[in-house]
């Protein structure tokens, strides 16, 4: 009897085990890997990885991912691309992407390739080894282009942040802003040579073009270049309201910065200019950032919005885990969703095996830090600047003094995020 | 007048990048493929003395000058003691030395937007239509002060004096009592204490990061190839080159080509004066 007893106790503790506990069954069951290739010395590259760690932590504290009828937990494996260098040859980069593949047998990468270059590159990589990419990072709307030339074959490959085109959008509105109720309209463009960013000046030009503005220079500079006089004095000598800037490699983003203010170019400064966008930028750069706007892309990778507080959620999340804020360039908020989105694919998919994943990713319709995620035909995120509950969206600040004296970065477009109008330095008011 | 002061400038702050390299390699013979290296591990100790240390900038700044030369020294002692006198060697030794000083940097968490030192002055001056900020106008000041303080080392004090016999000839200068390997040493300290200086002066203009070391070689390779290895005048006339070639290919032909300038003029010295324009250790060679 005591012998029947035992053993029936034995059979209850083996059958309701799981029940009672799901989270260690979960993370003792085989692993769903998440490969992460790439640049990681950059910001773009280690906020992200930070942003996929914090959500992996989330996902695997209640019980992982369901693969099926089993939980099972994430485990994260990375390869430092080192592609967002400059002198990285994009072969080395793919070489590191081959060998995270090839080695760690990734169910699917997440945030990937840093520089467009290095993304093109890669999509027949991808595409030959069959893993769902979750890009996070580059930026170029040539990857539609090359996804359109065999769907089927770059099924795989995903964007689940914005492209250049999205942010140059962004900023092209608000230069509409600025023209309606300030009447600018002498701009001249400054732009880093690389493909993402001489996508993001030509739709400023193309929109500016078409909307009455004046263009008094359009001037690509090599990457590496950390000496802008000879644009900055083009813009004084013919009367630039307006420098519409794109740039992210960190040297000459930073003596752009302090170059701009050190010239006293008399005109206002836009664009993607991440030492101007930096929640350090005073200290970094100067006071002289008041009035300078920037675009954050997509929206929760630096900046808390009052208007949406799931950014706030995240970044609190995101300081209380690593003790510090990210610092852009950053796409972390998209990198952090692209986990989630990720993690329901896999439920709805039941399984592991690529293609029924890319079926299930396709049929995306997330509600994440960075607005509502769905896909289009080509596997790019839809974005808009009208509300978060219909597409991803992202927000153009202005630093600006507050009543304390302080200054802050208040969002100015869209109107849904706005906490304030543009304001325009006393030395342009008329 | 634009192309006129940020040529000069731009030039200036070349010469700066090139003048401890250049020096070290007059005397010493040692091509210090390390020196980008040692210019920006300059500005993140300067950095840290600041941030961690609560030091003011000018404080940290002279300390990390100090540091930046003790390292050059020692690393004399502790890599190119056993390999003098084998360029080929110098150069590997000294060109993975600073690779992995970078690297060291980076992967300490020294990249992005965060790092920068402050400028000794805010605000600028406007000449004639130009403005300059008075950070550009310390660079000139810095650059134009070091060259004449270095001649005067060098022509009149007993350590210059015997940097100058090496230079010339170790063989004689060791035959008179001038110690080869601790001039050697002081070469290196004395050229890594100059990266530094000029990295206090320049760094202020934008932001640090580990990159920049390797940009920093290049730029200062480019400057002695074209002015002569170990030539003060060819290094300044070299600065001038390039500087003034970047400037005005950004002003008359595109922004982009910049990185061009340095490039060609490298290309075209090779081909006409392979020692470089002020350049003697191959002149007889190239005239046989």
């Amino acid at each position: 009897m005591k012998k029947h007893l035992f053993v029936t106790a034995l059979a209850v503790l083996f059958v309701s085990g799981p029940i009672f506990f799901p989270v260690g069954d979960a993370l003792a069951a085989e692993p769903v890997i998440i490969g992460v290739p790439t640049s990681l010395y950059t910001p773009f590259g280690s906020y992200g990885l930070k942003a996929v760690e914090l959500a992996v932590e989330e996902i695997n504290a209640q019980g992982g991912v369901t693969v099926g009828d089993e939980k099972r937990p994430f485990k994260v494996v990375v390869a430092d691309t080192r592609g967002g260098e400059p002198g990285t040859p994009v072969h080395d980069a793919l070489m590191a992407y081959e060998k995270l593949i090839t080695s760690e047998k990734p169910h699917a990468i997440v945030i990937g390739a840093f520089r467009s270059e290095v993304l093109i590159a890669a999509m027949d990589l991808v595409a030959k080894y069959k893993v769902p990419h979750l890009g996070t990072i580059a930026q170029t709307p040539r990857f539609q282009a090359q996804f359109k030339s065999d769907p089927a074959k770059y099924k795989y490959l995903f964007r689940v942040t914005t492209d250049a085109l999205v942010d140059a959008n962004y900023i092209a509105h608000t230069l509409d802003l600025l023209k309606t109720d300030y009447g600018l309209n002498k701009i001249l463009y400054i732009y880093q040579d690389t493909l993402w960013a001489e996508a993001f000046a030509g739709l400023m030009r193309k929109h500016c073009g078409e909307t009455g503005w004046t263009e008094v220079g359009y001037e690509p500079y090599a990457a590496g270049a950390s000496d802008f006089s000879p644009a900055f004095s083009k813009a004084k000598e013919n009367q630039a309201q307006v420098l519409a800037m794109v740039w992210d490699v960190p040297l000459g983003a930073g003596v752009f910065a302090k170059q701009y203010v050190a010239m006293k170019v008399p005109a206002l400064l836009i664009g993607f200019i991440p030492p101007m966008g930096s929640p350090m930028a005073v200290k970094a750069v100067g006071p002289e950032v008041e009035y300078s706007i920037t675009v954050e892309f997509p929206v929760g990778a630096t900046l808390a919005l009052a208007k949406l507080p799931k950014t706030g959620e995240f970044l609190d999340k995101f300081a209380r885990k690593y003790g510090e804020l990210p610092e852009p360039p950053a796409v972390n908020s998209s990198a952090y969703d692209a986990v989630f989105v990720l993690a329901q694919a896999i439920e709805r998919a039941g399984s592991l095996d690529p293609d029924k994943l890319v079926t299930a990713l396709e049929q995306t319709d997330y509600r994440g830090v960075s607005g509502r995620i769905r896909f289009d035909e080509n596997h790019v995120m839809v974005f808009g600047e009208t509300s978060p509950d219909e597409t991803g969206v992202c927000v153009v600040f202005q630093w600006q003094k507050g009543s304390d004296g302080q200054l802050k970065r208040v969002p100015v477009y869209p109107a849904f995020l706005a906490e304030g109008p543009i304001q325009l330095p006393p030395w342009m008011k008329k | 007048m634009t192309l006129l002061i940020y040529g000069i400038i731009n030039s200036v702050i070349l010469a700066l990048y090139a003048l401890g390299f250049s020096l070290c390699y007059g005397i010493s013979g040692i091509a210090n493929f390390a020196h980008g290296a040692f210019y920006i591990l300059s500005g993140f100790v300067a950095w840290n003395f600041m941030n961690a240390a609560g030091l003011p900038f000018y404080l940290a700044a002279v300390l990390a000058v100090a540091v930046t030369g003790l390292l050059g020294f020692l690393f004399y002692w502790a890599l190119l003691l056993r390999i003098r006198g084998v360029p080929l060697a110098e150069l590997i030794v000294t060109f993975a030395a600073g690779v992995g000083m970078l690297e060291l940097l980076m992967w300490r968490g020294f990249y992005g937007m965060r790092y920068s030192l402050p400028l000794f002055v805010r605000g600028g001056v406007e000449i004639g239509p130009v403005a300059v900020d008075y950070q550009r106008l310390c660079v000139l000041t810095t650059g134009v002060v070091l060259v004449v303080l270095l001649w005067f080392f060098v022509h009149h004090t007993r350590i210059g004096l015997a940097f100058r016999a090496m230079a010339q000839n170790e063989r004689t200068a060791l035959s008179i009592g001038v110690e080869s390997d601790w001039i050697g040493s002081l070469s290196l300290a004395l050229g890594s204490a100059l990266a530094a200086v000029a990295a206090m002066v320049v760094l202020p203009l934008g932001m640090m990061e580990s990159a920049i070391g390797l940009e920093v070689l290049i730029y200062a390779l480019a400057v002695a190839i074209v002015g002569g290895l170990e030539s003060t005048v060819g290094m300044v006339a070299g600065s001038f080159i390039i500087g003034f070639g970047q400037v005005a290919v950004a002003r008359y032909i595109s922004a982009k080509w910049m990185i061009i300038a340095p490039l060609a003029a490298i290309v075209l010295v090779l081909v006409i004066k392979p020692s470089g324009l002020f350049g003697k250790f191959k002149e007889l060679e190239e005239r046989v």
